[in-house]
């Protein structure tokens, strides 16, 4: 039925279409690492099997894609990303200041922050990453240290989506993207080089860095301006410290403006949640499309 | 008869459901070292020579659930040939959950059995 463990891959890959891709990314891993270690015993036992008719019997054993295909579905179903189960509340007003206790909020917020320090990291690495792999590549060691390279980039964007699931609550890989094994260097490069995969990744964490600087700054402007505008009336009625003032001029505002201000940095900051919240679902969307593979 | 075949395979699979957590819980906290999947599969094969109670490849996502919750733990380790291997173990948490769980069986067990005699 399957010549190679390649060709199980295939199928159960195919059967799993209608999943998350990071879930079939998971079972694959699974599968490859099942199969080959079956296949070697196979091979330990009687040298000369032919690989087709040892798989038959392994997969007999280990189940169709199908089967695994549905055992994967079966616990996914009852194990989704923890920040996906939020609170859906009903009313307009709910909805809109229940972005105050909806944990995506906060794990945006938290992303953004560390993508500050992740994104300049990521940054440095890639870029200093390429141009030496790329003037190493008149030396020898030009193909090992590029290989190293793009296997680093594969780690940092399992480790990123791990941040992503966490943070934003959308399901990424849980497990690495393996190689084919028994390869030359030479043709481990080229998988490397060819896979789309490197280069979204490569491109991903390359642009964290302005998007971490984007994210921060606005975020760091928006959320200071409207505590600032929040507060502000406290200043004036506490301690008696204008709002405004031109040169030597001191302008204390109404009490109902003062209403008004406290009220209105309200609101920006709960559209600035809101925001937040927004972004944290685009960045998710956008990290899974470049990090995942399909 | 294909339709009543269905049925016990589905049958099968819900039990299966419950019984793969406890037995994996069960077979990695009697083992010192840390397992990985195929070890484990094929200890379960030797345990029941007569039918396959459930297909290896289903253990798998079993494995990764478990280890989601806190019971189990893991990390993978290359391997010479071939892809890397997960090795798993199991947690302070898992055991706890182990000691309650096979009450729960054995009341379970219980149960049934007095149920089936009528």
């Amino acid at each position: 039925m399957f010549n190679t463990i390649e060709e199980y891959l295939e199928e159960l890959k195919s059967e799993m279409q209608e999943s998350d891709i990071a879930l079939i990314q998971d079972a694959l891993a699974d599968a490859r690492e099942h199969l080959s270690m079956a296949l070697e015993a196979a091979r330990e036992k009687t040298p000369d099997v032919n690989e087709a008719d040892a798989l038959k019997s392994i997969v007999e054993e280990y189940g169709t894609p199908e089967e695994t295909a549905s055992a994967y579905q079966e616990i996914e179903r009852r194990t989704s990303p923890f920040l996906k189960q939020t609170v859906r509340p009903s009313s307009f007003w709910g909805r809109v200041f229940g972005v105050y206790i909806d944990p995506r909020t906060w794990g945006s917020l938290l992303f953004m922050f560390i993508t500050f320090v992740t994104g300049i990291i990521y940054f440095t690495w890639a870029v200093t990453g390429l141009s030496l792999s790329v003037s190493f590549l008149i030396l020898i060691i030009g193909i090992p240290f590029m290989i190293l390279f793009l296997l680093s980039v594969q780690g940092l964007a399992l480790l990123e989506g791990r941040l992503v699931e966490a943070l934003l609550g959308v399901r990424m890989p849980r497990r690495p993207l393996f190689a084919q094994p028994g390869l030359k260097w030479l043709d481990r490069l080229k998988a490397l080089v060819t896979d789309k995969h490197t280069w979204l990744s490569l491109i991903y964490l390359v642009l964290q860095m302005p998007l971490a600087v984007l994210y921060f700054s606005l975020l760091v402007t928006l959320i200071a301006f409207s505590l600032g505008v929040m507060t502000a009336p406290f200043a004036q009625l506490i301690w008696n410290l204008p709002i405004i003032t031109f040169g030597a001029e001191r302008v204390f505002l109404p009490y109902w403006v003062l209403i008004l201000l406290a009220i209105g940095g309200f609101l920006t900051l709960t559209l600035t949640m809101h925001l937040a919240r927004g972004i944290g679902w685009l960045h998710g969307r956008y990290a899974k499309a470049l990090l995942v593979t399909d | 008869m294909t339709e009543l075949s269905a049925q016990t395979k589905k049958f099968q699979k819900e039990l299966n459901a419950g019984t793969s957590s406890l037995v994996l819980l069960s077979v990695l906290s009697r083992s010192k070292e840390p397992m990985y999947g195929y070890q484990i599969a094929k200890m379960l094969e030797e345990s029941s020579q007569e039918i396959a109670i459930m297909k290896q490849g289903t253990l798998y996502p079993v494995l990764r659930s478990l280890e989601e919750n806190g019971l189990l733990e893991s990390m993978v380790e290359p391997s010479v040939s071939g892809p890397p291997r997960r090795y798993y173990k199991i947690t302070a948490d898992g055991r706890a959950a182990l000691i309650e769980w096979l009450e729960i069986w054995k009341q379970t067990k219980k149960f049934v059995d007095a149920n089936l005699k009528g």
